[in-house]
């Protein structure tokens, strides 16, 4: 375990010409948006998702979390691998309520 | 609530192999795979195999799909489809939605064999439709039959970007270009050389700078990039192009390890992350084992042992192994599985640069940037030599997991030895009868036979050839070289199509007898100029 | 960076990181120790996101009044980020006399509080929100009661303290409190960090007990994990926080067109876990059953995620936001109970007071650590 200060310099925000490419489809996230709220403090890919809602659409990230997370790691400058993955819940696939609802036992 | 010995989750390659072997020592086993068909990956896999007999090599994927089913209902093993699991929880519960349900289950051990997703990266227009994953292509293609574009660029260079650019060329698409970011092709040579002499070109350190269209991909433009994968101005490259295969690399699909509280680890050389395992597919989770692409990305063929393992693991901690034989079986498999993880593509030599093979032969700079070796080249390779009469010329330049070529020869005419990655050898002593069987056994399309006698001024030059409409004899057309261009007028002079080839079909064209050792493919027409 | 600062905050909770603000914004430097790796890893996060006055405990009421009269609905602004603030009333529903009784009894205790709540019937309620079930037969309603976004309004307090020099330090657990010459003012952390400050709130949540427990103090209060779910987006249909009297589930759409619910199995006070908070198999699966009998327009909303928080059940259900006689120095502010979220601005803000010596806005007289007696 390493502390984490958030007040470090990690330097300005300076727009990027893809900054209006889309990153997390599910949820319509930009590469823009990402990178700013890293300047605002989101320090972790958890942080990112709440903040954001990468990752939490109907995919949960399947497709983007790598994406995202070589964003916010080249913002702060460290590597992608210091960055902890968000948690992963269930339903593994989405489910509609009723589903969701009528529970039963296996081999019933 | 019903309890099961052992649940596995997928039933892909590993997933069913974990199963045959569990049940086959006698655990209770269930599996669930959220799709309609079994198999994964497996039934879109239309390629042979590479491997030993072990490995179920020369036999294509889908075959080795429908073999693992069969095996796992001898075994008694109940597979259930369309059945997704939604969460794996405390106490190895699953809930499993099937139908408009969600059921319930436990099992005293859980096998989680959910294999990988497709990796993308961007670029600009990177969300357009028509951009896709190479499987997603594969699917399309192999699996319901439609065409994923008419003209396609692929990016990637490893053996699913050439595999599946092959395949689409196979399904009748144009493939425009193979453009990687890297300096070099990352998948077997052998693999690269079958798509090159089709005409596809390669472009090395590139990378996509846009693809274009409104409504969907029209067009698309490369670029070249320096040491720091930067754009290097002024080396843009525009295709027409209607679809965009990305084979950039698969992602381990690990989420109900995680879920489940597995100690994780984060890794490129895994794909991702995947959950911290001993040899045996053991998590830190008691009772739950992971195996295939889901532990680090490999391929189906290591996926399928990593499945026995795994399987006879779950056997040993329920009891239905001995210490003793569980200790048997898992060396024999891990024996296969090592034999698997050797040479030049090793997982140890991933990003390495070699320059020479195990046998000191020289390592072509030329096929991997170019896809294909040049003529010069090809007498470096133990597989090549001037023999009188019809021989086979075994155009293999890397140490790779294979040996199907060796049995395929019933007068031992070529040696691989005891080390399957061993460059194959052909014996000069030996006289080839022409029968055929290296080259319809060859998974990577690389053995030839060379006739320079057949005729005075002619020779013949026998090749593998999955394409339809087959070439009927005595068409005449024209030779290609391995880089696929136009190299002169042939003539179809044998077509064999026999059950042992599976599916290849050997061509015997006659060229002019000084391009022998040039024409490595056929296409029919007529030659301009 | 030197590790002393006028307060030190424990936990960066959203009543850590909303008493940080407000004290950031009166320039006394604050450092907010979290341990967990990321900035607001429990409850603040998880929660459902109610902003509601009824169904409270007496104690509680001073504080959500303030923050519903005077903090909510010009929170987005003043933190220059949407917090997702509807003041869109609550419905809290009933189908049967017992339920009826029950949502009489809390609207009573509510309205002698002075609030404006009251009983209506199960057509005045689909009047309201017209998706309800034809098996509701009646709801309380508070017309001024609402909910918010928890993540974005914990993260916002965070972003604006930040801004504003707070020092948030993440992955360095704080393992001790220490009294130096009687007062409580210096805390080590897990990598051997040592900080100091005037004063130490300790707002950790559960963990707060342990921590108190090296100042020799104890909070009587246990851990309970609640679990909640979400639905992919669906067209706007309502905007009333929502409950039931039986507080099987509760629950709201939000911006982002989800419904967010929250709810119990029965076994919140014994459900095991891994270490993390994680949901169960069957808590989820038991609040569809309860959202789908009084919104059956909802039972085809695909849930796309479901997760555990714990909450820091206080033994009398209120939380302790108390000074401590015995080690001045130290302000504690834990044992929420699951209804910290709808509170915290006011409680922040009184936090901040407190830090400072201040005479509270809000009346802290009745949450007092010290309160609990044996019951003969």
């Amino acid at each position: 375990m390493k502390k984490n200060d958030r007040s470090r310099e990690i330097g300005r925000f300076q727009p990027l010409p893809d900054d209006e490419r889309l990153i997390c489809r599910c949820e319509e996230i930009s590469k823009g948006e990402i990178r700013k709220a890293v300047h605002d403090g989101m320090f972790t890919l958890t942080e990112i998702r709440r903040y954001l809602r990468t990752g939490m659409g109907l995919c949960q990230g399947q497709t983007c979390a790598k994406l995202v997370r070589d964003i916010v790691a080249k913002e702060l400058g460290i590597s992608a691998g210091e960055l902890e993955r968000a948690a992963a819940r269930a339903p593994m696939r989405p489910i509609e309520m009723r589903a969701f609802a009528n529970e039963g036992n296996g081999g019933e | 609530m019903i309890r099961y010995d052992l649940i596995v989750i997928g039933a892909g390659p590993a997933g069913l192999s974990a199963a045959i072997e569990a049940a086959r020592s006698g655990l209770q086993v269930i599996v669930f795979d959220e799709n309609a068909k079994p198999g994964g990956q497996l039934f879109k896999q239309i390629h042979k195999f590479f491997g030993s007999k072990e490995h179920k090599a020369k036999i294509r994927g889908f075959q080795i799909g429908s073999e693992l089913l069969e095996e796992a209902a001898q075994a008694g093993v109940e597979v259930v489809l369309n059945a997704s699991v939604i969460g794996l929880y405390l106490d190895k519960e699953i809930t499993v939605r099937i139908e408009d349900r969600l059921l319930h289950y436990k099992g005293d051990t859980v096998i989680v064999a959910t294999g990988a997703s497709e990796t993308m990266v961007t670029f600009d227009g990177w969300t357009l439709p028509g951009v896709i994953g190479a499987g997603a292509a594969q699917t399309m293609m192999n699996l319901h039959f439609v065409q994923p574009g008419k003209r396609i660029l692929m990016l990637g260079s490893g053996n699913v970007g050439l595999v599946v650019s092959f395949q689409l060329l196979q399904a009748g698409c144009e493939v425009a270009a193979i453009v990687d970011a890297a300096p070099r092709i990352g998948g077997y040579g052998v693999h690269a050389a079958k798509v090159a002499r089709c005409g596809v070109p390669f472009f090395l350190s590139h990378t996509i700078l846009q693809a274009e269209g409104d409504d969907g991909v029209t067009g698309v433009t490369i670029g070249e990039v320096d040491g720091n994968w930067n754009t290097i101005a002024g080396t843009e490259k525009h295709f027409d192009v209607d679809a965009i295969c990305l084979a950039v690399g698969l992602s381990p699909m690990s989420q109900l390890l995680q879920m489940a509280g597995c100690e994780m680890e984060d890794h490129p050389k895994f794909g991702g992350l995947v959950p911290t395992c001993d040899a045996y597919g053991t998590t830190s989770v008691p009772g739950l084992f992971a195996a295939g692409d889901v532990s680090g990305i490999e391929e189906a063929s290591s996926a399928m042992i990593q499945g026995r393992i795994a399987g006879a693991a779950a056997a040993l901690r329920l009891g239905y192994f001995s210490e003793n034989e569980f200790v048997l079986r898992a060396e024999e498999l891990e024996r296969a599985l090592s034999s698997l993880r050797q040479g030049m593509f090793a997982p140890e030599n991933k990003g390495k640069k070699l320059s020479a093979t195990e046998e000191g032969c020289p390592v072509s700079e030329h096929l991997l940037r170019t896809g294909f070796l040049t003529e010069d080249e090809i007498f470096c390779y133990p597989g090549v030599k001037k023999i009188k009469g019809i021989h086979p010329v075994i155009e293999c330049s890397q140490n790779i997991p294979c040996n199907p070529c060796q049995d395929a020869c019933a007068r031992k005419c070529i040696k691989v030895g005891e080390r399957i990655t061993s460059l194959p050898v052909v014996d000069e002593e030996v006289s080839c009868s022409g029968c055929g069987m290296c080259v319809a056994a060859c998974s990577g399309q690389c053995i030839f036979l060379v006739d320079e006698e057949f005729e005075e001024d002619y020779a013949t030059v026998v090749i593998p050839y999955e394409f339809l409409p087959l070439p009927r004899a005595g068409e005449k057309g024209i030779a290609l070289d391995r880089s696929g261009k136009e190299l002169c007028d042939a003539e179809v002079v044998g077509v064999k199509s026999l059950t042992a080839f599976d599916k290849t079909s050997l061509l015997t064209i006659k060229v002019s007898k000084e391009m022998s050792m040039r024409a490595r493919f056929y296409k029919k027409g007529v030659r301009v100029g | 960076m030197k590790n002393s600062s006028d307060v030190i905050i424990i936990g960066s909770g959203v009543i850590g990181n909303s008493a940080a603000y407000y004290l950031a914004k009166r320039n006394y430097s604050v450092t907010v120790l979290e341990k967990s790796n990321h900035i607001a890893n429990g409850g603040s996060v998880r929660n459902g996101g109610g902003v509601r006055q009824s169904g409270r405990d007496k104690r509680e009421m001073p504080f959500i009044l303030h923050a519903v009269r005077n903090m909510w609905p010009t929170l987005s602004e003043e933190l220059e980020m949407d917090v997702e603030y509807y003041q869109e009333g609550n419905l809290r529903l009933g189908k049967t006399e017992t339920h009826e009784r029950i949502l009489t009894d809390l609207t009573n205790t509510a309205s002698s509080c002075g609030l404006d709540v009251k009983m209506i019937t199960g057509e005045e309620a689909r009047t309201i929100c017209p998706y309800l079930s034809e098996e509701v037969t009646s709801a309380s309603w508070c017309p001024t009661d609402g909910h918010a976004n928890p993540m974005l309004t914990t993260l916002a307090y965070y972003r604006k303290a930040r801004q504003l020099g707070a020092r948030f330090i993440t992955d360095d657990g704080v393992t001790e409190i220490r009294k130096v010459k009687g007062r409580a003012c210096r805390v080590i952390t897990e990598s051997g960090e040592v900080y100091e400050a005037d004063t130490i709130i300790l707002g950790a949540g559960y963990e707060s007990r342990e921590l108190a427990a090296t100042v020799g103090i104890d909070v009587p209060m246990t851990r309970w994990l609640m679990e909640v779910l979400v639905t992919e987006a669906q067209p706007p249909m309502f905007y009333q926080m929502l409950g039931t009297a039986m507080a099987d589930f509760y629950g709201h759409q939000s911006t982002h067109g989800s419904f967010v619910f929250g709810g119990t199995s029965g076994f919140e006070e014994t459900n095991k876990d891994n270490g993390t908070p994680s949901a169960s198999s069957i808590t989820a699966p038991c609040i569809c059953r309860g959202i789908i009998k009084y919104f059956p327009a909802l039972e085809n909303a695909k849930i796309v995620r479901t997760w555990g928080g714990w909450i820091d059940q206080c033994a009398d259900h209120v939380p302790v936001i108390s000074y401590v006689d015995e080690v001045p120095g130290l302000i504690l502010a834990c044992g929420f109970s699951g209804h910290g979220f709808g509170i915290s601005p006011a409680v922040g803000l009184t936090l901040s007071e407190m830090a400072v010596d201040e005479k509270t806005t809000i009346d802290i007289s009745k949450l007092r650590y010290d309160r609990f007696t044996a019951k003969i």
